[in-house]
């Protein structure tokens, strides 16, 4: 049975392409955790656009609808920095700032790693992959 | 034992031939293979393999102590039947010679420069030389309306168009030498080739220093989307439909399939039903003649292919200006203004001709992995 589940995830891991994207690296939706954010939890989903200019985009659209407020991407090292600003489930402000670095560019199934963190001192490590 | 021993490598070779579909897409020879790194072999053929996108020859090359098996890459079939080659020039048994260059990754393959057999001829040479030119130009062939004909003519001579002057996009009047791939002879050069946002001009920089081997075109099929159709050496056919008030541009590679240019003043939108926002591989492209050129205004790409040769990058807001004239029978010269502001600083240009291949007909280089 385990040896059928196994075959199976393989197969669907296989049967999942990556969907190419060559234009601005970081255009198009990202989804991975923020390990420890006890927030808004440990999954996140990241879309984020280019218009030539600036980078936009939105965090966990649907559910907790936290806007990018800027958005950076450095291509010396193509470094990336996002802050966004969001709401707790009580309602009180606050910060998300990102920090990482693109990974295996050239490949559609690009990663973003680094760390978050939020204006209260909580931390984690990142990672997000593009989907 | 000897027959074991030629039993065993025959398997091997097949076994490497079955794969190579896989293993070997078309590419730049460089992606692959190490211009500094040249290697001479002689040895006995085992096996030809001629399939797309690249022939090979297998060959056992025998030293003091092993026989060890060979993989000789060559052009694609296509172009060598198209120079006179066929699968036969050589069969397993026979000796050969061959220099080339050698595999990077430090594997037992070649890309074969020069094939000699045991007669001492010269196999597998492609002319890649365009058709004479005419002392004197002969003028285009023209519509009843005075129109260029840009394609083949009812009783007329059939043929297209190929043999491109410039194989890669770089802005009029700058010198960046290149191979006919694209790839910048020296990479500092990269940011003279077009005007370049920062973040465009790295992605650009890190494709030439990877030789190129990232192109989707030829990793996953990818269609040869904007300029790149008229970059290929297989060639591009314009089929006239005036009737309808569209042109078909045929194209000879990219799994050998067409845009469709439409000259009856409609918009950019509407082209597709039900998927007007839904941005394509060839955009959506209108034109209109203007004192005899035909002027293409195309939108709507999509970012899931390299839009020329070389590996310029390229955003949806990607928007091409193409002035397409038939200044004589011989030469279709294509004018391109590229506008893309999220790649680029300011419009650019580029200019190149192609020349009138009459009386043959188009190769068909057709992708089949396609992966991705």
């Amino acid at each position: 049975m385990k040896k059928l589940a196994l075959t199976l995830l393989a197969v669907c891991l296989l049967a999942v392409p990556a969907i190419a994207q060559e234009g601005f690296p970081l255009k198009g939706s990202w989804l991975g955790t923020w390990a420890g954010n006890k927030i808004h939890g440990n999954d996140v989903l990241i879309v984020m656009s280019w218009d030539g200019k600036n980078i936009s985009g939105e965090i966990n659209p649907g559910t907790d609808n936290i806007k990018i407020r800027s958005a950076s991407l450095n291509p010396d090292g193509w470094l990336v920095h996002i802050e966004a600003d969001a709401k707790d489930k009580s309602g009180q402000a606050l910060t998300y700032t990102i920090d990482g670095k693109i990974e295996n560019l050239p490949l559609a199934s690009r990663i973003v790693a680094g760390t978050w963190k939020d204006s209260r001192g909580n931390t984690g490590p990142f990672r997000i992959g593009r989907q | 034992m000897k027959t074991l021993r030629a039993l065993r490598s025959a398997f091997v070779a097949a076994l490497v031939a079955a794969s190579a579909p896989l293993v070997f897409a078309h590419h730049e020879p460089l992606a692959k293979f190490d211009d500094k790194k040249p290697v001479r072999i002689r040895g006995v053929v085992t096996l030809v393999d001629w399939r797309n996108p690249h022939a090979h020859l297998f060959v056992n090359v025998a030293s003091a102590d092993k026989v060890t098996n060979w993989a000789v890459e060559l052009e694609s079939p296509i172009d060598l039947e198209a120079s006179g080659w066929s699968r036969t020039n050589l069969v397993p048994g026979d000796k050969i010679a061959v220099e080339g260059i050698a595999a990077r990754d430090g594997s037992r393959q070649i890309w074969a420069k020069t094939v000699v057999n045991a007669a001492g001829h010269s196999l597998f040479v492609v002319n890649n030389a365009p058709p004479p030119m005419p002392l004197t130009p002969h003028p285009a062939p023209t519509w009843p309306d005075g129109q260029p004909r840009l394609g083949s003519s009812a009783g007329g001579e059939q043929g297209y168009w190929a043999f491109p002057s410039a194989t890669a996009l770089v802005e009029n009047g700058v010198n960046a030498p290149m191979d006919e791939w694209g790839l910048l002879k020296n990479v500092n050069d990269a940011s003279k080739v077009a005007p370049m946002q920062p973040w465009a001009l790295q992605l650009y920089k890190e494709r030439q220093e990877r030789f190129l081997r990232d192109d989707p075109m030829y990793l996953n099929c990818k269609p040869p989307g904007g300029p790149r159709q008229f970059e290929l050496n297989p060639g591009v056919q314009f089929v006239e439909d005036r009737v309808r008030q569209r042109i078909f541009v045929l194209i000879g590679s990219g799994n050998n399939n067409y845009r469709i240019i439409y000259t009856d003043g409609r918009s950019h939108q509407g082209q597709v039903g039900g998927d007007d926002e839904n941005p394509l591989f060839y955009g959506r492209a209108v034109g209109k003649w203007e004192n005899g050129t035909l002027v293409v205004d195309t939108r709507g790409f999509n970012e899931d292919f390299w839009f020329t040769n070389g590996g310029l990058p390229h955003t949806e807001q990607l928007k091409l200006i193409e002035r397409i004239s038939r200044p004589n029978f011989d030469t279709l010269k294509y004018d391109l203004t590229v506008e893309d502001p999220g790649a680029y600083t300011r419009p650019w240009s580029a200019t190149w001709t192609l020349r009138w291949v009459g009386g043959r007909q188009m190769p068909r280089h057709i992708c089949q992995e396609n992966r991705s």
